[in-house]
């Protein structure tokens, strides 16, 4: 019954329908009333390029599969015009033999695959106690040793690196001194009339950036004038000494 | 009727456990024979339906176990929503009558009966724990291998690997080489 309802609507079925270039084939068997064990290849072939045709022109995505599976029915075909030339001690082989084979064993599967949901349909009703509702939940049952497949672990490590990514980032701040600031610190540092040393401005233990913040900030001065600097030999201590111009300019 | 007491030692132990159980432990745990407890299991059947419960004990997945009968399914499924997973697919069907018959088996053997890239319907049925990876093949590549799980006996209402349908005939067209096929064809007269 089903069969005819497929048929009437059959030149505009989609390839979606199928799972598969086997599953296509069986179809165009039974809808062209075809046996299994006496394949006319040409026909079949043909039905089967016809059917990739339209799906083509409905500009639909086909599976490489079905395309394996074109190009194979092809060469059978082909194959089926040609004259065989047989030689002595040589058996004459039929292409389509493992076709069928695949056919038969692909069929049967697929006839399993319908009794299962048969027994799927039924048991999806029943409940037993407290199994599923193990299953079911949230938390998992404890997993005795051994128990643990390959795939439970890979889940634990992408729900592990789940929850990494929700921990909020740590940033670091940097700490920026301006010139402006520093200059204003060392307005209140240095007296007039008394020489301070440039370790004693840093401070000790000083960090990179407030050395070569004070350092810029010490040459901005000397480009203003407003302070004086010396330095007895190359790395030794600077000593700066505040000029009249600072109290003067600000 | 009244239940014997062997009958509802075996009802309290059925229903407590988390896992169907065999007649060997039911057998180990009342301390009778297994004569006797596939007796008080007919004699609990027996009451369940006299009495008119809700419940069966049936023989699942390798044990028995007491269900609910089907007629409340969508009654029970309430307590379920949401968490409860969808049907399998057709492809995941297919996928997992090829494993079932064929294991332990590798993605190659599942695609060339199939004749497509089973990748996805593997998965699902990994993640549905119908089937799992039993190891690897010693081949060159050492692709996994696949076999089928308690809980996938357990959702199709299987005793045992052996009651798979028609599983005896199918073992048998998987051993036949294609020579072999032509001259017999178990589903030939198929009409569906």
């Amino acid at each position: 019954m089903i069969e005819k309802k497929i048929y009437s609507r059959s030149c505009r079925i989609e390839l979606d329908d199928f799972e598969g270039p086997l599953d296509l084939l069986l179809y165009l068997i039974r809808r062209d009333e075809i046996d299994i064990y006496d394949i006319p290849v040409a026909h079949v072939a043909d039905q089967y390029l016809k059917y990739i045709r339209e799906a083509r022109e409905l500009d639909l995505d086909i599976a490489s599969e079905y395309l394996v599976m074109a190009a194979t029915l092809t060469k059978m075909k082909s194959r089926s015009l040609l004259p065989t030339h047989r030689f002595d001690g040589e058996e004459d082989s039929d292409p389509g033999t493992e076709l069928r084979r695949q056919l038969i064993l692909y069929r049967t599967f697929r006839s399993i695959a319908e009794e299962l949901q048969r027994n799927e349909e039924t048991w999806t009703d029943i409940y037993t106690s407290p199994g599923e509702r193990q299953r079911w939940s949230d938390d998992t049952a404890e997993i005795e040793p051994g128990q643990a497949s390959l795939l439970d672990l890979l889940r634990a490590l992408s729900s592990l690196s789940e929850e990494e990514a929700e921990l909020a980032p740590h940033r670091i701040r940097r700490t920026l001194l301006t010139i402006n600031e520093c200059i204003n610190t060392l307005d209140k540092n240095i007296v007039t009339g008394r020489t301070i040393p440039f370790g004693a401005i840093v401070g000790p233990e000083p960090t990179r950036s407030r050395i070569v913040s004070y350092f810029i900030t010490l040459l901005e001065l000397i480009r203003r004038g407003w302070v004086y600097c010396h330095q007895a030999y190359p790395f030794s201590e600077i000593e700066i000494q505040r000029t009249e111009r600072w109290n003067v300019d600000s | 009727m009244i239940l014997d007491r062997l009958a509802r030692e075996v009802e309290a132990l059925i229903f407590a456990s988390d896992e169907p159980l065999s007649i060997q432990q039911l057998s180990e745990f009342t301390g009778s024979g297994e004569d006797s407890i596939q007796q008080a299991l007919e004699r609990l059947n027996t009451s369940f339906l006299d009495q008119q419960h809700a419940l069966t004990v049936v023989d699942v997945a390798g044990g028995f176990r007491i269900v609910t009968d089907g007629e409340f399914g969508s009654v029970v499924s309430q307590l379920f929503e949401g968490k409860k997973p969808g049907k399998l697919s057709r492809a995941a069907l297919e996928t997992l009558a090829v494993v079932a018959y064929s294991q332990p088996c590798t993605r190659m053997t599942i695609e060339s009966i199939r004749g497509v890239n089973c990748d996805s319907a593997i998965r699902t049925l990994l993640e549905r724990d119908m089937i799992r990876i039993g190891g690897r093949m010693e081949t060159p590549g050492r692709p996994l291998l696949y076999s089928t799980t308690k809980a996938f006996l357990e959702y199709f209402g299987l005793s045992n690997l052996d009651h798979l349908p028609r599983f005896d005939e199918v073992e048998e067209l998987l051993g036949m080489s294609s020579a072999e096929i032509e001259k017999r064809d178990l589903f030939g007269s198929e009409e569906e």
